[in-house]
Order: C-alpha cells, then structure tokens, then sequence
C-alpha cells in the first residue's frame, strides 16, 4: 500500500460510492448540526400548555412531553450524538495511535502495553460508563472517556501491527540507516501509512459512540436530561409511541441514519484502502 | 394422576412435535390463574414499615401486619386488632382489649406484650408516636389480651395518633424488641397475607400468599377497617421498571393491575374494552417546591414569596400530572383537605405566574445573578419534568438555575447538607407529601433546625402548631388551622405545584378493590378475579 | 503445544492482572470518597471513620489493592450498599437469566450469521450478499432497545403470539422458558447476526481467492465441499476470534436487553443498583464480566490449534 496523494481522491472516490454516500451524509449532518441556531428555533423553551402537539408550521415535527419542539430539539440533538461519537473516536485515535506506535517501535514496551490494551479491551463499554457515571454524576465529557477508554486498544492493535509492517520495508531501514533521526522516521514515514487504519477504525469507534450514548441516555445515564440528545429523545418518547409517533421517530431515524452514514464512510474506507477487499469486490 | 399443561409442554418440546409455532408458544394462562393476581408494583426495598415512608414499604406492612386501628372512609379510626377500647374519666388513662383469633403466621398468638414493645418501637419514629411517649407515664400490659396506656395529661389525639403517620405494625414481641434503627428481616405479622419468603426475588417479585388462618372482623370492610378478607390464593408483585412495558404486560393479560401508568397514556388505557383507571388511594398528594432557608437568595423572605407570584400551577400541573381529571390547584396549605383546607392570606398570590413581580421581589431580595442549584430527581418523572420547568422559568426572569441531575436516593443525601453552593450544598428541590395533620407533616414544621429539609423557622407559627394536639373540637382546630396559614404565608416556608391524584390501571377481571382516604397505597385484601 | 498454551494462561493471568489494577483504582482515584458512598445517607462523621477503618482505606495503595484481590480470589466481592447482601449472592440469583439470554443469542447468532455469511461469499454479489448488505447496515444502525420495542408491539400485543415480558426459570419448564426467551433472544440478536455475517462473508471470500481453493475447483471439487470442507474450515479462524470479541458487546446488549423485556438479570442488577449507587455491585459485575472475556477469548485461542492446526505461535 503506498502513500495515499490528495489528487487520487477524486478518482478513488468515484470508484467507492460508499465513501461519497457515507462521507456526504455525515458531511451535510455536520453542516445542519453546525447551523441550527440560524434556522432551528429554541430547543429548551417549554410551553407545558402545549404538549405532544402535532406538526405544525411553527414546529415541524410538533411538541414533547414538555411542550418543545420536537425538530429543534432532533437538530440539536445532532450535535451531541456527533460531538461524542466524533470526540470518542478522535480521542481513541489518538491515544490508541501513541500507543500503538510506541509498542509497535519498542519491543520491550511492547509486552506490558499489549498485556494493559488486552485488558482493558475486556471491560464492556456500557458497563465501565455506569461505573465511571455512578461515581461522578451524568456529563458529557465523562461519557467521552469511558466511551474512549474500552475502544482505545483496538486502534492500538491496528496502528501496532502497521508500525511492524512498515518498519521492516527497505525505505524505513534506510532512512534509519542514512542517518535520519527517529522522530523524523516516525512522522514521515510510519505515521502516515497508519492513517488508512486509523480513518477506518476512527469510524467504527463514532458509530459505536453514537448507539452508546443512546443506550446509556435510555437507561437514564447518559447524557443530563436537560440537554437535547437523541437517546435522551428516545428514552422519554418511548411513552408516546403511539399518541405523538414523532417525537420518537424523528430522533430514531436521525440516529439510525447517522450511524449508517457513519458506517457506509468506514465499510467505504476500508474497500478504499485495502486493496484486497477491493479486488474481492 | 392428572396431567398439567407443564408436562404437556415438555412432552410436547421432547418430542419435537409439528404443531405450528404460534399455538405451541402463545403465553397460555396456567390453571391456577384465576386465583393469583399480578400487579406491577414499584420495587419493595426495605421491608420493615418503620424504617421507610415508602408507599410500597407502607403497602407491605398492610399485608403482612395487622394494626391496633384503622381509618375508614370517612378517616375515622375505627377498632381493628382492638375489641373494646376505653379512657378513664380523667381522660389519662387508656385500656386497650384485643379480639380473639389473632395469631402470627408462626402460630404463636397476638399477645399484649407484643402490642406495647410495637407500639414502643414505632413511637420512637413517628412523630405521633413521639408526642404520645412525651406525655405518657406508662405503658404497660394488663394481662395476655390487655394493655393500658397512662398519661401525664390528656391527649385528645391519642387513638389518631395510633392510625395517622407511619403505619403500625404489631409484630412478635422478640422482632419489637429490636431497636428502631435495625430494621426487622422476619416478615412474620399477624395480617391477612403471609410474605412468602421462598419465592422472594429482591428487584424482580414478591409473592403474598392468603393467610387462611386469620378471623376477620365482622363489619363489612371500609375504608382501611372492617373485615380484611382475601379472596385470592396469592398475589404477586412485579417490579417492571419500564412503563412502556409494564402497560403492554397490562394490554396482553400477563399483569393484572399498574399500581402508576403515566397520565399520557390514560386515553390508551379508556379506549382498551378490557382494562380501566381507578383512584384507589383518594387523598392524593401535593407536588411542592421547598427552598433552602439557610443560604441565600431563599434565607430572604423576598425571595421566597417571589416564586409564590413566578410558579403557575396549571402550568406545572401540565407537565407533572399532565390529566386534568385528575389535578387541581391548591392554595391552602391543608391542601384539599374536607375538614382544615382553607383561604386564609392566600389572596394576594392566588393565581401565580406573575414573572414581572417575581423578577421586581428577586431584585428587592437583593438577588445578584448568583447561581441557584435545583436538585433534579431523574428517576422521578414529574419531579425531574417540575425542576426543568421551574429552571426554564427562573432563567426567563434572570435567575441563573442550574439544574443538578441525580437519583432520588442522591438528592435524598444531598438535601441533608446545610452548607453553601460552593461546599455541596443545595437551594431548590421538589418533592410531595400528603397532609395528614400538622404534627405527623414534617414539610408543615418550621422549628429551624429541628424541621425537615430546608429548614425553615418561625417562632410564632410554632407555637400554633405545639397546641393542636391539645384543642379538642373539630371548629377549634379549624380556627387554629386558620391562623398557622396566615403566618405560614407571611414567611413562605413552601410553594406549591399542585395536587394529583393517581389513578391506577387494572383489568376489568380484577373487581373488588377496595378505594381508601389517604394517599400512601390501599390494601390488597377484597379484591377477587372474576372470568 | 503445551509450551504455547502455558504461555497463554499466564499472560492471561497478566491481562486480568491489568483489568483488577484499573478497577481498582477507578473506585480510588475517582472523585468521590467510597467510604462515604458506602456509608449511605444518613452517615455520621464516625460512622464514616469506621468504615474507612474497617475497609482498610487508610493503607497505602499497593496494600489496599492486595487485601481487595486476595478478597476477590477467595470469593469474597463485598456487600452491596443498599441491601447490606453479599454480592457474590445478589449476583449468582441474578445468573440463570443472562446466561440463558446469552446463550440463546450465541447459538441463533452464530448458526444464522455464519450460514448467512458464508452464503453470501457463495454467490458474492448475488440477492443474499445484497440482502445482507442492507440487513447489516441495519442491524448495525437501530439500536437494540427500539428493536426490542418493535418487536413487543408487533408479536406480543398485536398477534399475541409471544408474551410481552418476564423471565421463566428453566425448572419451570422449558416451554415456558424458551417462550419468553424468544423476542429479547431475537431482538439481542439483529446486531450480531449481522457482525458475524460479514466477518464470516469476508474471511470466506478472502480463502475462496486463495490459490489452493482454485486448485481444488478446476480438480472439480463440488462447491459444496470447496464451501464447507475447504473454505469454512480456513475460514473458522477469523470467525471464531470476533466471537470472542463480540462478548464484551453482548453484555452491552443484555443490560439493554433485560431493560426493556424485564428479565430479572445481571443487567436489571447493574441499571438497579445505579440509583442506588451500589457501587460494589457494578465494580464485581465488572470485574466478573471482564474475567469470563478473558476467559472465553483464551478458549477460543486455545481452539484455534484445534480448528487449523497449522497456525503455530
């Protein structure tokens, strides 16, 4: 596999209609969920005397439970489902990419941290969250960490067994050879053969983000109640099934679909980048 | 040998039979059904009904426990476990007889020994209790089936006192010998129901089997009194901690009774030929906001009646209990009560929802944009819906809330600390409570640091409150009534949300149960299963 | 043989070492005081002393951490907080559900998902690889709790096929049993059926293209035999490590599961004991849970010898 130009991705990309469906529909996501204060209304304001109404033209998916709207709320949602998929899987990336890198460099390392990543990678992600959650309270950014924690040592295996492939090619040892310093050889020449295994695994991490804070959300751990996500929509609306169908289905779609652009973008990569699943197809 | 469908079943299953799915599978009630009723209950926790004011704690203690009183429709306490009761003419000294045929779930018999180490065990609880200990001189047994209680002074309240407040359960004498602070594990009382310890499965179910053994009374039952008489075989309790699937249970048949379906989903319950709502517990309770009186803004009285004029109840009412069938506004702080509610000093904030008023007596308490913590109950729907509410209306007028999600067992800790924002502390929370009367209330107490969270003082109105167990007539007491409002909405030691009443949903099948005053749960004994 | 598969139980002797050590200091090193937790609401000051006394917290670390793991090595998981129980005891009464549960879903997991996958490498690009395609994409995307609400609605109060809820103990018969294991069974399964499905699709293509399978086509090996003696048997590697891994998920699914089918399970334990903040019941549910992991993967790797006895490590 060699390096990846940015003049190929057009090409590449015409021939991988799941990296632009994938790619596009989170893109256009990000987009509306970046915009909504310019057209989505107040997601907070209540009106109690105006609960679980229908749709109308001044809220388009109607009314909750406590009289909010239902689509700026599902446009807000967004936001939080993205901000902790994206920020759980950049943080595993990264964190994952250090370690990856340092133990597939150094041999002695290379036991301990693997034996750790083994162990870690064995605790079950909703549960560590309970845990870590029970001690300190519902919040954002401890949701992001326990999230984080239990996917890290996938990326770390990934980025680890890439680092023993590339530093064994003739150009690597010959830059070493040449004179050129470690972190030098590091940066320009394993970190980015990495990236194809980071992007890929990056996305499996942000969709399985996205389900976790719903699940959690639903089990009334998740994210505060007063903040607009769409597990927190799902788990109140799951009452209201069949008196105000949108206030659950308008998040329920929104988050199926996310996680599916999200996974089309990873399945997309992955063909992109392997060249073998690309000759299967 | 008569073959049940169990056998049949895994007859069928062994020998792999081609019988279509659907009839092999279909949930088929069992032959005993019709003598077994199931209710989804919330989950029982703490068995031991001095040791919790919970409603299902409560619920427990009915089955299993047989009491001294019990109050009838009309709150009036009537003889239970008592045959003939009398006070001697100076109206100091109590003589309680019991009836024949009470025996505990062991066999022993119900002695009066046992009556007065359970009445001693409870009293050191509740608050009724509390006051009889404090003027009582002696409480002793006269022989096996009687006991007597001596008094310093008179207590007009005495028998009241025995039936309001926390249930009384009378139990063995070795189990009441227990202090109070360590709850008893037996589950053994002399009630209608014996606890089936064998089938107990903590979180999941409970099972209460029909106690063949006991004598009921012979008046017909009501209210709480009267004849307790079990006409199932046994009845189950299921904690389903989804609602969403304790009414589909409901809608298919596999439950009999939802002790709380959520007021949304009414419409779905009426529109279903086969299930309907009924208010069993009648009295119903208040929804309210208390304030910590100990830390700014709230240890300002301006502050206090600001969100008097801020809070609209109707409004609150919508998202807490959203049926207005089953609501209403309240204003006295005797709730709905028939005999105390009154109108005293409740003109001038009547209505609520005066956010301009509120904003101008949050400025005149000298409010500066500190920020105001709402503890928020999130496994508590209409609480945690109120506080949300109440924060998005507090923000509205310049208030920074914040709202601090929490379980109720969380913020029944954090409501504890006197501290400040800075150090844990707390300004706002909801809760409900349903009025009894003023001594056994503790959101009506305003001794300071001696009252219930929030602790809020009042000299004056004390000493109103200290002389209502000692005014006899039911027109003095409303006259004392009165006046307590008057200065209880001069200090604003509470705001009020509202009163619901809950209904609970059951199949038509199940007949019989009984509706009850009050509002802390009903008992299980009557109600039968028709087919 | 026997060299590897002492070097693998030590190392996973070393994993669960790593797994105790971060647990235990979750409960450390986060805010929150434990023994304040444990002592409950109405904690006096010395009350709380004592507990910390009793609990040994005043200890260094590293004892601390040696008197809690000799604790979990004989047994001994604490009390829970709300119920004073042992834990050890609120969590074996809790088992039989979530292992039913969980096996259940292994077995339907694992039978359809495989043939499903293995179907698909078969005619790669034909209507099952496309079906499967759309019914992975889907699988992966609704989360188990909607599903499981779907199906409630649809089988259980709509056709009145199934119950709506509640748990059976086996001894209660294994109609009854099996009946109300169908729809948490099935709704835990969607997600699975499709992981493995794929796993399964992409290892066989990836042996099918192999040199030695060609060879075995143009000697005219039926497809039937290139499949399922050649392919399946090469191919079982891979399949058998994502099912090891797809535990840790699993347990993820039975919390949600158990939620929404009320089935009194590990997972209505750890949900209940949340808003209680029973803190030692979720630390020794995951503990226990990280350890069957570990457990299960180490039998997979040992099964793998087994399965392609060329692999050598």
């Amino acid at each position: 596999m060699g390096r990846l130009r940015i003049s190929d991705l057009p090409r590449l990309a015409r021939r991988h209609p799941l990296v632009i469906a994938g790619g596009g529909l989170l893109a256009l996501l990000i987009i509306l969920a970046l915009t909504a204060p310019l057209y989505a209304g107040d997601p907070v304001n209540m009106d109690p005397f105006k609960r679980l109404q229908p749709p109308s033209a001044e809220m388009w998916f109607g009314s909750d439970n406590l009289g909010r709207d239902v689509f700026a709320r599902t446009i807000f949602g967004a936001r939080i489902s993205l901000m902790v998929g994206l920020l759980s899987a950049a943080s595993a990336a990264m964190v994952g990419l250090l370690i990856g890198v340092i133990a597939g460099y150094s041999r002695s390392f290379d036991n301990v941290v693997m034996r750790v990543m083994d162990g870690l990678m064995s605790i079950p992600t909703i549960l560590l969250a309970i845990a870590l959650i029970s001690l300190t309270g519902p919040g954002i950014g401890i949701l992001i960490v326990a999230i984080a924690i239990p996917e890290t040592p996938a990326v770390a295996r990934l980025v680890r067994s890439v680092v023993l492939g590339v530093r064994e090619r003739p150009y690597v040892e010959a830059a070493l050879c040449g004179g050129a310093r470690l972190p030098k050889v590091l940066w320009r020449h394993i970190l980015p053969s990495t990236i194809p295994a980071l992007m890929v695994q990056g996305a499996t991490v942000c969709a399985s983000a996205i389900l976790t804070e719903a699940g959690l959300s639903f089990l009334g751990v998740g994210v505060p109640p007063e903040i607009p996500s769409w597990g927190n929509m799902i788990a109140i609306s799951r009452l209201y099934l069949s008196i105000a169908p949108l206030t659950i289905f308008a998040p329920g779609i929104c988050l199926a679909v996310t996680v599916l652009a999200v996974n089309l973008l990873g399945d997309g990569l992955r063909d992109l980048f392997d060249p073998r699943a690309k000759r299967r197809r | 040998m008569t073959i049940t469908r169990r056998d049949l079943i895994k007859a069928g299953v062994a020998a792999g039979t081609a019988l279509s799915m659907p009839s092999v599978l279909r949930a088929q009630p069992s032959p005993d059904d019709a003598r077994t009723v199931r209710m989804v209950m919330s989950d029982l926790t703490v068995f031991d009904p001095i040791r919790s004011t919970a409603d299902i704690t409560r619920m427990h203690g009915f089955a299993i426990y047989d009491t001294l009183f019990a109050l009838d429709s009309k709150l009036a306490p009537q003889p239970q476990m008592v045959e003939n009761w009398d006070v001697s003419e100076d109206r100091k000294s109590y003589t309680f007889e019991l009836r024949d045929g009470l025996n505990y779930h062991d066999g022993s018999p119900v002695t009066a020994a046992d009556c007065v180490a359970s009445i001693r065990r409870w009293a050191q609880v509740d608050a009724g209790g509390k006051l009889i200990m404090a003027r009582a001189r002696d409480i002793s047994k006269k022989d096996e089936k009687t006991f007597t209680i001596a008094l310093k002074e008179p207590l007009g309240i005495l028998v009241d006192a025995l039936v309001e407040g926390l249930y009384l359960p009378i139990m063995r004498q070795k189990d009441a010998d227990r202090p109070a602070t360590e709850p008893v594990t037996s589950n053994i009382g002399s009630g209608p129901f014996i606890f089936n310890e064998a089938l107990a499965k903590p979180g999941a179910s409970f099972t209460y089997d029909c106690n063949e053994k006991y004598v009921p009374r012979q008046e017909r039952p009501d209210g709480f009194a009267g004849a307790k008489v079990v006409k199932v075989d046994s009845v189950i309790w299921q904690n389903i901690a989804d609602q969403q699937t304790a009414l589909a249970a409901l809608q298919a048949g596999e439950t009999d009774f939802v002790l709380e379906p959520p007021a949304d989903l009414y419409p779905v319950i009426e529109s279903d030929p086969d299930l309907e709502l009924q208010v069993l517990s009648k009295g119903g309770s208040t929804l309210y906001v208390r304030m910590n009186f100990l830390q700014p803004p709230f240890h300002n009285v301006k502050a206090r009646q600001a969100m008097l004029h801020l809070i609209d109840q109707e409004a609150f009412l919508g998202v807490m209990h959203p049926d207005p069938r089953y609501t209403q506004t309240v204003t006295s702080i005797f709730a709905n009560s028939p005999l105390y509610s009154n109108d005293e000093n409740t003109e001038w904030f009547k209505k609520g929802g005066d956010p301009e008023k509120a904003r101008q007596l949050f400025q005149e308490a000298g409010y500066a944009g500190e920020k105001i913590i709402i503890l928020q109950p999130t496994d508590w729907a209409a609480g945690s819906n109120a506080s949300q509410l109440l924060a998005a209306s507090l923000r509205k007028i310049g208030v920074s809330a914040e709202l601090a999600p929490m379980s109720w067992s969380e913020l029944a800790a954090r409501r504890a600390n006197k501290g400040s924002i800075e150090d844990g502390g707390w300004n706002i929370f909801i809760a409900d409570y349903s009025i009894a009367n003023p001594i056994s209330a503790a959101f009506l107490r305003a001794n300071g640091n001696e009252a219930w969270f929030g602790w809020p003082k009042n000299d004056d109105y004390e000493a109103l409150r200290a002389k209502w167990a000692d005014v006899d007539t039911l027109a003095e007491r409303q006259a004392l009534a009165r006046k307590m409002q008057g200065i209880w909405w001069d200090f604003v030691g509470g705001v009020f949300l509202g009163h619901a009443v809950q209904p609970t949903a059951h199949r038509k099948a199940l007949t019989g149960l009984l509706e009850v005053p009050g509002a802390y749960g009903f008992p299980m004994w009557n109600m039968q299963k028709t087919s | 043989m026997a060299a590897y598969i002492l070097r693998r139980v030590v190392s996973t002797i070393a994993v669960m070492a790593v797994v105790g050590i971060f647990i235990f200091l979750l409960l450390r090193l986060a805010p929150g005081d434990p023994a304040t937790i444990i002592a409950g609401r109405e904690a006096t000051a010395e009350m709380i002393a004592g507990i910390r006394e009793r609990l040994g917290l005043n200890e260094p670390l590293p004892v601390q951490f040696v008197h809690w793991a000799l604790g979990i090595l004989g047994g001994d998981f604490g009390n829970s907080i709300f119920t004073g129980r042992p834990v050890l005891q609120l969590i074996s009464r809790r088992l039989e559900p979530t292992i039913s549960l969980s096996i259940l879903t292994m077995i339907l997991s694992v039978s359809v998902g495989v043939s499903f996958g293995i179907l698909a490498a078969w005619r790669s690009g034909g209507l099952v690889d496309r079906f499967l395609a759309a019914f992975s994409a889907l699988g992966y995307s609704v989360p188990v709790f909607v599903i499981g609400y779907f199906l409630i609605y649809f089988f259980a109060i709509k056709m009145h096929w199934l119950p709506v809820q509640g748990y059976v103990p086996i001894d209660g018969g294994l109609g009854p049993w099996f009946v109300h294991l169908v729809l948490p069974t099935v709704a835990l399964s969607l997600g699975y059926i499709a992981f493995i499905a794929r796993v399964t699709r992409a290892s066989m293509l990836e042996v099918l293209s192999e040199d030695y399978m060609r060879t075995a086509a143009a000697k005219g090996a039926s497809s039937y035999a290139m499949l399922f003696h050649h392919a399946l048997k090469n191919a079982g590697v891979p399949i058998l490590t994502v099912i090891g891994i797809s535990f840790a998920y699993l347990i993820g699914g039975v919390v949600l599961t158990e939620t929404v089918f009320n089935i009194p399970g590990i997972g209505r334990l750890v949900v209940d004991a949340i808003n209680n903040r029973d803190y030692p019941i979720i630390q020794s549910v995951l503990i226990l849970t990280s350890g069957l992991y570990v457990l299960i993967n180490l039998t997979v790797d040992l099964a793998y010898t087994l399965i392609n006895p060329r692999i050598r490590y």
